[in-house]
């Protein structure tokens, strides 16, 4: 019996976590449900992270300085703790969706091309 | 500054693990649960809901694992728990815990020990002020030089000393002392009783150059030590304490320095007590007098000289420096100075040269080595026995994701805890034996000083501490590496029954045990070799018969006793009176006891021509020589061999006469010696002058008497002249007392004689023959004893270890050995199984170090002068002993093997 979350499970590219997790807290804090939910739905279900590995990576986006965290009520009415991301985390982004378009464009030229 | 900060940040993490650990867990469950929300909402029964949520999330512990690795030490967490762990294990065990930790204390102890004499000897600074820089300088005496490290580090003469400092740039000052070899002991009287003490001349800069400041008072100021400005004395604070009870008012006291009054100017502190080569108690100045600083005197070398190096000068230059101006003084000076060069050591490197104590320390420190492997052997075995019975806790850890390091990690965790436990209770130990030892240094002045300054120091807690850890690695890491290379999945079967354990277990165990059998043979050895050159060496004809004799000194001072016939009147009035009491069967002097070195005389034999200065000949122109009294030898009972003995017609009016001893006759008289004639001159003193400048005395041998050795041990017997103390008086000399009892009891008797006589004359140096005997053989006992000692300890230790391996594997085998007595196997037929399966490791063990051991005897006698032993028995019965000993070991658990009823046998599981 298929599970859900079993079938069209793509990882995600190495590397992306940390800016996929940014580019979800553009538009506002959240907390890592949100999160994993967030990427979830945006890519149509065909991204999926590890759910749990979006902490480890929290921990380390914390101690960047990339984003801050606090204990808020949540809209269900749950005690959960929210990221946020900060300037330095803004200016993370900038830099790995930049980094990470000039390495895609230069994939697709090879696809293109060869 | 960022590892700097990171650092900060994960330590102060580590301290608040606690509330990270709860938000975490928080956070990580809301998500499951927010998930689970969602499955129930998408229509998944509840079971199911949770299960998927929970594997959509991956594993939690890991995960937290790896958040805490971004913030903290994982490893620091780790090691705490395993840690915990470890000493949760130990609680349970307490029997496991008690001998390991006993047996690694015993061996880390002992290592602490003999290390505490290497630091005191070897490592400790001088307490000076930078005591990097503060240097030695000697002669060299290239003549002599490669032969031994002694001639590179020849005293000073006086004249030479002088030129030094005014032509040196190296060092910033030197000064200079009188030499520590030369016996500088001086009477103190003026203190509550008179009272030999070592003390020293110095020169004015001496405290200056050693940066050592006075406690009390003032150091010597410059020109104090010119003649005529030099009555001022110093004293070390523990004399000051002892003999003025450290009463301030003491500065400005006179005080008769070997009857000569001083004034007191200042106290010095204790400090110079940790260094074992500066013996002093009291200082005056060093004044030369004209005859010290004649070109002649050159060839007088008695001074210590120190000198502190210039900023920015290295060692090396202000050697070379010193060699060039020695060069330059041996050009202006061919007589007395040709090949001698100069020398610059540091105080530390001085010390440990003088000490010659480097091969002694080696082998003790070789021999606490083995006894530490030795007990790392039997800690090993213990553990790999135990292990086997672990192997299923270690096989479920590693089913539940624990790596091969981890667990070995974890073991190796549990051997530091053991280790760390050991070393702290060795340390207890070691301060023990440290008081042992206190007791052992006692054979000559200088182990006294050495005793002294025996203690626990720094050095020998970080070697204490750094030898815990390298045990508990060396220890663990056959058991660790062993259990972590097992496959789980076999163990976890194996477990539930293990009448055949794996091979390979067994032979690292055996193997364990054969090193140790090796090890504690080639210690025994060693420590046989020992044991007997000392005894061979105490029961080699001594020439004379030491027991029941008592010996003090006695040094005469005050102006009176400058003429010598006030020193013959004192000592024949002091003889007269032990004579007299009904103790003494006699009593006699001597300027030099026997096993002592005596005095050197420059002699010359009648009819043969006098040899060149420094030529072959004059080198072996040179005799003990002792001052005696009429019955010496009758009270000593060395042998007459030849004429007669002196009398007390034998004066300074009567014909001069000399005794030799048969290495004397027989060397230069091969046709006899009696009748012939000799003259003897004493060295005495730097200003007596060159020896062969004054007109001979011929003397005649009178008597030819049996050889004395110098020390204990000594191989081959040096010549002796012995003149009548009537006809070369000495203001220093010997009481020589044969009792009908207990020599020591009249001690009080011989104070009393001499102090009837003249009551301000201090007795010294109480000391039976016997006690001299032993003294004279250098600690040579305390090394046998401390050899043997440990010896034993290893020998113990593994014969422990055999049967602990026996016992156990004996254990193991029950059931097997059940079905064998079943079966119709007699009990002599399970104990021989038993003995034989154990003896190719008992031979193996034993065989490797007999093998080792044949080459103890070259190593012992290439590293101690004057050491032989006829080894033959102990080369061949030490291993017998070894071999029997573990038979032994081995024959218990068998016999209790094979007593076991079959029937309980099979029933044990």
């Amino acid at each position: 019996m298929a599970k859900p979350g079993e079938f069209s499970k793509t990882e995600i590219p190495p590397g992306t976590l940390y800016m996929l997790i940014l580019k979800t807290l553009e538009g506002g804090p959240r907390h890592g449900y949100g999160i994993a939910q967030r990427i979830h739905q945006l890519s149509h279900d065909v991204l999926r992270v590890e759910e749990g590995s979006l902490y480890p990576a929290l921990q380390r986006m914390l101690i960047k300085g990339w984003v801050v965290a606090e204990w808020r009520t949540s809209e269900t009415n749950r005690r959960a703790r929210f990221y946020r991301l900060t300037p330095l985390g803004r200016k993370q982004l900038g830099a790995e969706v930049s980094e990470f378009d000039r390495v895609m464009q230069a994939i697709v030229r090879v696809l293109e091309t060869a | 500054m960022g590892w700097l900060s990171e650092l900060g940040r994960r330590l102060t993490f580590f301290l608040r693990r606690g509330r990270f650990h709860r938000e975490l867990d928080d956070e990580m469950r809301t998500h499951v649960e927010l998930k689970t929300q969602n499955h129930l909402q998408h229509g998944l029964p509840p079971d199911a809901a949770r299960y998927a949520a929970r594997r959509e999330f991956g594993n939690p512990v890991l995960l937290r694992e790896q958040s805490i690795d971004f913030w903290a030490y994982r490893w620091i967490e780790q090691f705490g728990a395993d840690l915990r762990v470890g000493l949760r294990m130990l609680v349970k065990n307490p029997g496991f815990a008690t001998v390991a930790v006993l047996t690694l204390a015993l061996g880390i102890g002992a290592n602490s020990v003999i290390f505490s004499v290497v630091s005191t000897m070897l490592l400790r600074k001088p307490p000076v002020r930078d005591p990097d820089r503060l240097m030695m300088l000697f002669s060299r005496n290239i003549g002599a030089a490669g032969t031994s490290d002694e001639a590179n580090r020849s005293p000073v003469s006086p004249p030479d000393f002088l030129d030094w400092r005014a032509q040196t740039t190296a060092f910033e000052a030197i000064a200079g002392a009188s030499s520590f070899e030369n016996d500088t002991h001086v009477t103190l009287s003026g203190g509550s009783e008179p009272e030999r003490v070592p003390g020293g001349e110095v020169s004015a800069n001496y405290f200056e150059v050693l940066g050592i400041s006075p406690l009390l008072g003032r150091a010597f100021l410059p020109g104090e030590d010119q003649a005529g400005h030099n009555r001022v004395m110093l004293l070390r604070a523990d004399l000051w304490k002892r003999s003025f009870g450290a009463d301030p008012r003491v500065l400005g006291r006179a005080v008769k320095v070997n009857g000569d009054a001083y004034t007191v100017i200042g106290v010095m502190p204790d400090t110079f007590r940790q260094l074992w080569i500066f013996p002093e108690q009291l200082w005056i100045p060093l004044a030369f007098t004209p005859a010290q600083m004649s070109p002649a005197a050159r060839a007088e070398r008695s001074l210590s000289v120190f000198g502190r190096l210039r900023p920015g000068v290295s060692e090396v230059q202000a050697r070379s420096e010193l060699e060039t101006i020695a060069r330059r003084i041996a050009a202006g000076n061919p007589e007395t100075n040709k090949d001698w060069g100069g020398n610059v050591l540091t105080l530390q490197e001085y010390a440990i040269q003088e000490s010659n104590a480097g091969p002694a320390l080696a082998f003790l420190m070789a021999a606490v080595g083995f006894v530490l492997l030795i007990a790392c052997a039997n800690l090993a075995n213990l553990l790999l026995a135990r292990n086997a019975n672990r192997q299923r806790e270690f096989a479920i850890r590693a089913a539940l994701g624990a790596g091969r390091f981890r667990v070995a990690r974890q073991l190796l965790s549990e051997c530091l805890l053991l280790a760390l436990l050991g070393g702290g209770l060795g340390l207890l130990f070691a301060t023990w034996g440290v008081h042992l030892l206190h007791g052992l240094f006692n054979w000559n002045e200088w182990s006294l000083l050495i005793s002294e300054q025996l203690s626990i120091d720094r050095n020998v807690l970080l070697f204490t501490l750094a030898v815990s850890v390298a045990t508990a690695m060396i220890f663990g890491l056959a058991p660790a590496f062993q259990i972590s290379r097992r496959d789980p999945n076999s163990a976890l079967k194996e477990g539930s029954r293990s009448s055949t354990a794996s091979r390979e277990h067994h032979r690292l165990q055996n193997l364990l045990v054969a090193g140790q059998l090796a090890l504690s043979l080639i210690l025994l050895v060693g420590a046989g070799l020992f044991a007997k050159g000392f005894v061979d060496e105490m029961h080699s004809k001594p020439g004379m018969n030491p027991h029941k004799v008592l010996t003090a000194s006695v040094s005469l001072t005050g102006a009176v006793y400058q003429d010598p016939a006030q020193q013959v009147a004192f000592f024949q009035n002091v003889l007269r009176r032990l004579g007299n009491s009904p103790e003494a069967e006699s009593a006699a002097l001597a300027s030099d006891l026997p096993f002592t070195f005596p005095g050197r005389a420059y002699f010359l034999i009648e009819g043969r021509p006098a040899p060149q200065p420094n030529s072959k000949d004059w080198r072996l122109s040179w005799a003990g020589c002792f001052a005696i009294s009429p019955g010496y030898f009758h009270t000593t009972q060395i042998p007459l061999r030849a004429g007669r003995e002196f009398t007390s017609a034998d004066d300074a009016s009567s014909s001069p006469v000399v005794i030799v001893n048969e290495a004397f006759a027989q060397k230069f008289f091969s046709e006899g010696a009696l009748g012939r004639y000799i003259s003897v001159s004493p060295e005495r003193g730097p200003s007596a002058g060159s020896p062969e400048s004054t007109k001979p005395v011929w003397r005649e041998i009178v008597g030819v008497v049996g050889n004395v050795n110098e020390y204990v041990g000594q191989s081959t017997w040096r010549p002796h002249v012995f003149v009548p103390m009537l006809q070369q008086p000495d203001g220093s000399m010997n009481l020589v007392v044969r009792l009908r009892a207990d020599p020591a009891a009249f001690a009080a008797s011989v104070r009393r004689a001499v102090w009837s006589v003249d009551k301000d004359q201090p007795v010294t140096n109480f000391r039976t023959m016997d006690r001299v005997l032993l003294d004279s053989s250098q600690g040579d006992n305390v090394m046998a004893e401390l050899m043997g000692a440990f010896a034993v300890i290893a020998l113990v230790m593994a014969a422990v270890g055999i049967y602990g391996l026996i016992a156990y594997l004996v254990g193991r085998r029950t059931h097997e050995l059940g079905v064998r007595m079943a079966l119709g196997a007699r009990r002599r037929e399970v104990l021989l199984l038993v003995l034989r399966s154990s003896m190719p490791m008992l031979l193996a063990g034993v065989g490797v170090g007999f093998l080792i051991s044949l080459a103890m005897p070259h190593l012992v006698t290439a590293s101690f002068q004057d050491f032989h032993v006829h080894s033959g028995w102990i080369l061949v019965g030490t291993p017998v002993t070894v071999l029997l000993v573990a038979l032994a070991s081995c024959y218990f658990p068998a016999r209790r093997a094979s007593r076991v009823e079959p029937t309980v046998a099979l029933r044990c599981e």
